[in-house]
């Protein structure tokens, strides 16, 4: 299990309780967890809040009250996503729970699961509730057995307790959650290419609109959230958006949980919305004594790299946006001053590059040629103009992008080369790496055949 | 009018002769088109990269496209699984096996057909039994018929592909996207993996990053 985090006593607690709350040994271990709420049942009070004295509508302008937005990376208004659906008329609608988790450096979503797996499900049944879906899918990982066993825990226990099946709270209407495991690419975190993968078809997105709350799984509306927005909505359901709202910031309340990783410890972290990114990465304990922090890496795969003297931006969906790094799958590495930017930004690019599924040239092609830019960089073979030529493909695949797996591929070269301008035009200009991580010679004798540098092992 | 030898051919030669000093022109082109057929799409052919590998992802999205389903492939895709050919498969087993036969006198194995070879689909067969022969299940019945052959044969997919009434393409499509289904035997695929110095793209992924963020010490780290 991931190392979670410990965080200042002063910040909320709303995905993960604290250590304590449950009861030490059976909050780490899951299946004694979710044996533990089978018997002693924490009631699902959202749910029966939502369906009892709320109704549809009434639980959709509580969510709207709430600021609640997808924690999947998107930041989109769940209300308004949960207010398509509603209104669309089909004859069957569906929940897909993204617990999926693409971003292999990163947790998060895996974390939630297996430690809150109850408000997870909950969130689920609230949201199938509130749509008017029969049936919920929750989308994990294969092989995160974990996961699985405290999803199914809950849902039995759920089962066994008359909030889900055949004759949910005895109301008459029936609904089920299933737990599905996905794998193989890392294109499943995206959410068309999630439903694609759970009607059997080839994982690649679609264009839109249509967007899924119209026409999503099997055809039919669907609502397609984060793990983690599915817990914080079964929360405000529980505790009233005006609690939700005293966290957080003004356009984004609430919390999301962080993967740190700093260069001795790293683990999963929850954190309000506007918290700065240094108080974040002092969670991890920064990089140690005896070195500095050079960059810090924000979002994974196709994050951004921002410099040090950029600590102090906060932590939100548009003020990440802004300098060029996004929230993305929660994740936060430090580099320190050992570090190379452009070797990052290479590493990065050729992974997105790797995982582009092939559906659109911006992004089958272009990616490819960005890593190939930035692996020229790396092994000190610039072209003239190489810097510029970058630049162009990234606005021309942001501009013709289908999904936001290719626009955002371009943000780790761009941000290395917004913000280490002097270290890019080093390796451009006179084939130097000041951080002397790249290496020529090393491209050259670890790659015989392949004339493209392959990834150093 | 007397005969003299020859002259047919002077004509003719002259004609050709007067097209030769005529100014290059595309005579009447937008106005008038070559009469083709309504479907035909120019010929196909796959690209190669700057590498000499195929360019091919093998999504089987131009099978998919295909009204009359004239495509159809098998062979090494651009991440090492597979190589492709144009046209039925089983054609050009046949017609590779009866050359080979004509030249030497004696078949040749070559393991790029291997694929193609006939397979035993009763385990295919229970395993659609088990999904009720439902489409929308493919991911499932697809890792089913891995667990149960270790890979999946083009055999199995075929017969995946009758029984459930779905495209072979669609099928392929699906098969050749994740990245833990695979169309060769693990003891295959792994010499494969060796051959070409690669492993999964996330263990990758993980150590590189690792590499890059804490920087790289001594040696090839």
């Amino acid at each position: 299990m991931t190392a979670i985090l410990k965080t200042p006593a002063a910040w909320p607690a709303i995905l993960l309780r604290r250590e304590g709350e449950t009861g030490g040994e059976t909050a780490r271990d899951p299946k004694r967890r979710a044996a533990a709420a089978g018997a002693a049942g924490p009631a699902f009070d959202g749910l029966r809040r939502s369906v009892r004295e709320l109704g549809s509508r009434g639980t959709i302008a509580l969510l709207a009250e709430a600021g609640l937005r997808g924690r999947g990376g998107g930041g989109f208004p769940t209300a308004d996503k949960w207010r398509a659906a509603a209104n669309a008329e089909a004859p069957a609608k569906y929940v897909v729970a993204n617990g999926y988790g693409a971003d292999p450096s990163s947790l998060t979503d895996r974390t939630i699961v297996e430690r809150e797996p109850d408000a997870v499900v909950e969130g689920v049944a609230i949201a199938a509730w509130t749509i008017g879906a029969e049936e919920a899918i929750i989308a994990v990982r294969a092989g995160s057995t974990d996961a699985i066993a405290a999803l199914q825990g809950a849902i039995d226990a759920a089962l066994s307790r008359g909030e889900l099946g055949d004759d949910a709270l005895a109301t008459g209407r029936r609904l089920v959650v299933e737990v599905r495991t996905v794998q193989g690419a890392y294109m499943l975190g995206e959410e068309t290419v999630l439903l694609k993968a759970l009607d059997g078809r080839r994982g690649q997105p679609e264009q839109r609109p249509p967007h899924p709350s119209t026409t999503g799984y099997r055809g039919m509306p669907t609502v397609v959230q984060n793990v983690q927005t599915l817990a914080s909505a079964a929360w405000i359901l529980r505790n009233g958006a005006a609690a939700f709202r005293a966290t957080g910031t003004a356009e984004t309340p609430g919390t999301i949980l962080v993967q740190v990783a700093g260069n001795e410890q790293g683990g999963v972290a929850e954190v309000p919305f506007g918290t700065p990114l240094g108080d974040i990465v002092k969670l991890a304990g920064g990089v140690g004594a005896g070195r500095s922090i050079k960059a810090v890496l924000v979002g994974g795969p196709s994050g951004g790299i921002l410099p040090a003297d950029r600590l102090s931006t906060p932590y939100t969906f548009e003020a990440l946006r802004l300098l060029g790094a996004h929230v993305g799958s929660g994740s936060i590495m430090v580099a320190d001053d050992r570090a190379c930017v452009v070797d990052l930004a290479r590493v990065l690019t050729r992974f997105c590059a790797d995982e582009a599924c092939g559906k659109t040239i911006p992004c089958r092609i272009g990616t490819a040629r960005l890593a190939e830019i930035g692996e020229r960089m790396s092994a000190g073979t610039s072209r003239a103009g190489d810097v510029q030529l970058a630049t162009d493909l990234a606005d021309d695949i942001v501009g013709s992008g289908l999904c936001d797996h290719e626009r955002l591929a371009t943000l780790p070269l761009m941000s290395g080369l917004r913000y280490f301008g002097p270290e890019v035009a080093a390796h451009v200009e006179r084939g130097e790496c000041p951080a002397g991580v790249c290496r020529p010679i090393h491209f050259a004798a670890s790659a015989p055949t392949a004339p493209q540098p392959t990834m150093a092992s | 009018m007397s005969f003299i030898p020859g002259l047919g051919l002077v004509k003719g030669m002259g004609l050709t002769l007067l097209r030769f000093f005529e100014p290059k022109a595309t005579i009447r082109y937008p106005e008038e088109k070559p009469d083709v057929a309504v479907r035909f799409r120019g010929r196909l052919q796959l690209l190669y990269d700057e590498w000499g590998t195929l360019k091919c992802e093998t999504c089987f999205q131009c099978a998919q496209a295909c009204p009359i389903e004239c495509i159809d492939m098998g062979g090494m895709d651009t991440k090492g699984r597979f190589h492709v050919h144009w046209g039925p498969p089983e054609t050009y087993g046949e017609r590779r096996e009866e050359s080979a036969l004509r030249r030497s006198g004696r078949t040749v194995p070559d393991r790029a057909f291997e694929h193609f070879e006939p397979h035993d689909t009763t385990a295919v067969d229970g395993i659609l039994e088990d999904h009720d022969y439902d489409p929308k299940a493919l991911l499932e019945i697809l890792e089913a018929t891995q667990a149960a052959y270790g890979f999946l044969p083009v055999a199995a997919l075929k017969r995946i592909s009758e029984k459930t009434g779905t495209w072979y393409a669609m099928i392929y499509g699906t098969a050749s996207y994740y990245s833990h289904l695979r169309f060769e035997p693990p003891a295959a695929e792994i010499q494969a993996a060796a051959l070409a110095g690669r492993r999964p793209a996330e263990a990758t992924y993980v150590a590189g990053l690792g590499a890059s963020l804490h920087g790289r010490t001594g040696g090839d780290a």
